[in-house]
């Protein structure tokens, strides 16, 4: 079992690393400006792992992240639990985003904000759904 | 003719003059070329002198051709025929009478290849990296490739030629190019970068390409069994854009570039054209989405005209809902409405593309309020608002057609949802929604077509068979078949999204298609679309 905390902890710090990097704001095609996008003006993006009591990833989660000030972002997570959501306005304090995970056949149990070195950092955010 | 006299008449007739007078007449024949012998998948296409109407058959396996029954009546007929690296080398025209009329095509090798190229083949021809190639997904909207690769501009000369049509309004074709009123910034450094692309893929630097010109397979087996009518509209400048049929049967259109909504009769050909109230004359004319309301009215988004058109089909006539002063400034468009639930609390959608932004007429009022639904995403990335559907509730799908995304305004708290496709750069642009709450789209920039279940906002996505295809618009018909269409290829793509099983239709003419339409009242179904490079409306009718 300490192995796989070990395990667990090694892979999570890789695959945050590696959602740090693909959670970065894409470069879209900007029209006819034949332009690239600029990602200046925003907030921390945020990323996360959704499991279930167990440990094990939890594919297919409905993520929502809702700013207090207004709407929301709904993505799902992938087959090893893992979602992402670009970063929102940066006026927006990500302590305000409400982040929630669900599932049919699942209860959210916990949701467990880790917290940023720097505040440009993305922001992770795991949630643990419980087998009804 | 009853059966039993029929044959009877017609073994008369056989014995007399060899024809069948329980069949139409018709155009039969063969198409051969030197190098290949008997061809499959050369669309031979036949336009009776002085008729706006060219119908169009595909050789089989055995390279022969034959035209409904029917469908021809006598005349005298131009031939053309379309088959990439080939001409028609003759017979040039047909003559039917009353019988079946028999010929032998012809076809030499084509003496300008690059000519026959579509952007599709363009796209996959020419060397460089998708990210060089992206920006050029936009130029498909005014003009093909053909103005691009045959120019002889290097670097430094196509930076203000760029700049220059970033200017002109989107509602711009060749054949009637129109400026914007409120200037558009540039981004330089794009610019540069593009044009410096541009400039190792044209004529710039020799009379001919310095990289292999690569073209698409000839149609062969279902590809083959088809019927394709074009229907050609009395001028140049008509920009047939969103395409749909009524309960009659009639076909409606709405004219990018010009200030009419177009009614074709498919029978005879005969167009009317129904004039819209013009309200900013310095201003680029035309319209772009074509909806049905929930009483079987049409609706018009009327672009830079700005604001929304109802024409009642009853009376014939436009009910113009004009935006008030202090939103209607220079650079407001109005691309899209949806009317379709409009019934559930007299609210029709529409967007602002130059703030990015929905709108939401009130049918009493006549007030519109602005909804910002990416207020609360991060600044500096490109969204537009695209293709929208409503479900019975009158709550809004949007299509994010700027970024990679799906919207969702919620009718009553007018609050917004995000849901991010699958696929990033996706650019998703129009929608239809069938009755069991699934939104099918096409993911424009990534090649995609692609389903999101409103229920359990789930997405699914499916790959176009062809690359470089972009996908306008899709639309799924009653057999579960989805059909799609785009500014690219001159294909139609018919695709079973349950097997995988795709057809791609080749059209007879280069075809810049946008809004696709399916006539589910017919057996098989039937396609609708128009050319809106082309002055046309294209119907295709599957023989299976």
């Amino acid at each position: 079992m300490a192995f796989n905390r070990r395990w667990l902890s090694v892979a999570s710090i890789a695959v945050a690393a590696v959602v740090m990097m693909a959670a970065a704001p894409p470069v879209r095609s900007g029209g006819v400006n034949f332009g690239d996008d600029s990602d200046s003006n925003d907030g921390p993006s945020y990323f996360g792992f959704v499991r279930d009591g167990d440990g094990s990833p939890v594919g297919g989660a409905r993520v929502t992240a809702a700013p207090q000030a207004g709407g929301s972002l709904v993505t799902r997570s992938n087959s090893m639990g893992i979602y992402k959501i670009p970063g929102f306005a940066k006026e927006i304090d990500p302590k305000t985003v409400g982040i929630s995970c669900a599932k049919d056949g699942y209860t959210q149990s916990n949701v467990l904000r880790r917290g940023q070195a720097d505040a440009k950092d993305p922001v992770e955010v795991d949630c643990t759904l419980q087998k009804q | 003719m009853k059966p039993a006299y029929c044959l009877i008449a017609a073994a008369f007739f056989f014995a007399l003059v060899g024809a069948d007078p329980c069949r139409a007449q018709t155009l039969t024949g063969s198409v051969a070329s030197a190098d290949e012998g008997a061809m499959e998948g050369v669309l031979v296409s036949a336009q009776n002198e002085g008729s706006p109407i060219t119908v169009t058959v595909v050789s089989d396996g055995a390279g022969r051709f034959r035209f409904p029954d029917g469908r021809l009546s006598p005349g005298h007929y131009a031939l053309r025929i379309r088959a990439t690296g080939y001409e028609l080398d003759g017979p040039q025209s047909a003559e039917l009478g009353g019988a079946t009329a028999d010929i032998a095509i012809k076809l030499r090798k084509a003496s300008d290849l690059a000519a026959q190229l579509t952007n599709t083949e363009w796209f996959t021809s020419m060397p460089g990296t998708a990210e060089q190639k992206r920006p050029l997904i936009e130029c498909m909207s005014c003009h093909t490739f053909a103005r691009i690769v045959r120019s002889t501009y290097d670097a430094d000369a196509f930076v203000p030629v760029l700049k220059r049509m970033a200017q002109y309004a989107n509602n711009t074709t060749q054949a009637r190019v129109q400026w914007r009123v409120a200037a558009r910034d540039v981004n330089d450094e794009s610019v540069r970068k593009l044009a410096a692309y541009l400039a190792t893929v044209n004529l710039s630097r020799g009379t001919t390409w310095n990289y292999e010109l690569q073209t698409l397979p000839r149609p062969k087996g279902r590809a083959t069994h088809v019927v394709v009518t074009e229907y050609d509209l009395p001028r140049q400048t008509i920009a047939p854009h969103d395409v749909r049929t009524d309960r009659d049967g009639k076909v409606w259109y709405s004219d990018f570039v010009e200030n009419f909504l177009g009614e074709l009769d498919p029978k005879t050909g005969a167009l009317k054209e129904y004039p819209i109230p013009v309200s900013k004359a310095a201003f680029p004319a035309g319209t772009l989405d074509l909806e049905a309301d929930g009483n079987g009215n049409l609706w018009l988004a009327l672009m830079f005209q700005t604001g929304l058109a109802r024409f009642d089909m009853t009376s014939k006539t436009f009910k113009i809902f004009p935006l008030p002063g202090d939103l209607n400034d220079d650079a407001m468009q109005q691309s899209m409405v949806m009317p379709g639930s409009a019934n559930a609390d007299g609210e029709v959608w529409t967007n602002d593309v130059a703030r990015q932004s929905i709108m939401r007429l009130d049918l009493k009022t006549g007030a519109y309020e602005r909804i910002d639904p990416f207020a609360f995403l991060a600044k500096g990335h490109t969204h537009a608002p695209y293709g929208m559907a409503a479900d019975p509730d009158n709550n809004l799908y949007f299509m994010d057609f700027g970024g990679e995304a799906i919207g969702r305004v919620d009718a009553k708290t007018l609050a917004p949802t995000i849901f991010p496709t699958p696929t990033e750069k996706s650019r998703p642009r129009r929608t239809t929604l069938d009755d069991q709450g699934r939104l099918w789209f096409t993911e424009f920039a990534a090649n995609k077509l692609a389903l999101f279940d409103i229920k359990a906002e789930a997405f699914r996505e499916w790959d176009v068979p062809t690359p470089h295809t972009y996908p306008y618009d899709v639309f799924r018909d009653r057999n579960g078949e989805l059909w799609s269409g785009g500014m690219a290829s001159d294909h139609v793509l018919r695709f079973n999204p349950q097997s995988g099983m795709s057809v791609e239709y080749l059209l007879p003419r280069p075809t810049n298609i946008r809004r696709v339409f399916v006539d589910n009242s017919t057996h098989p179904v039937t396609f609708w679309a128009g050319n809106n490079h082309g002055a046309e409306i294209l119907r295709l009718e599957p023989l299976d």
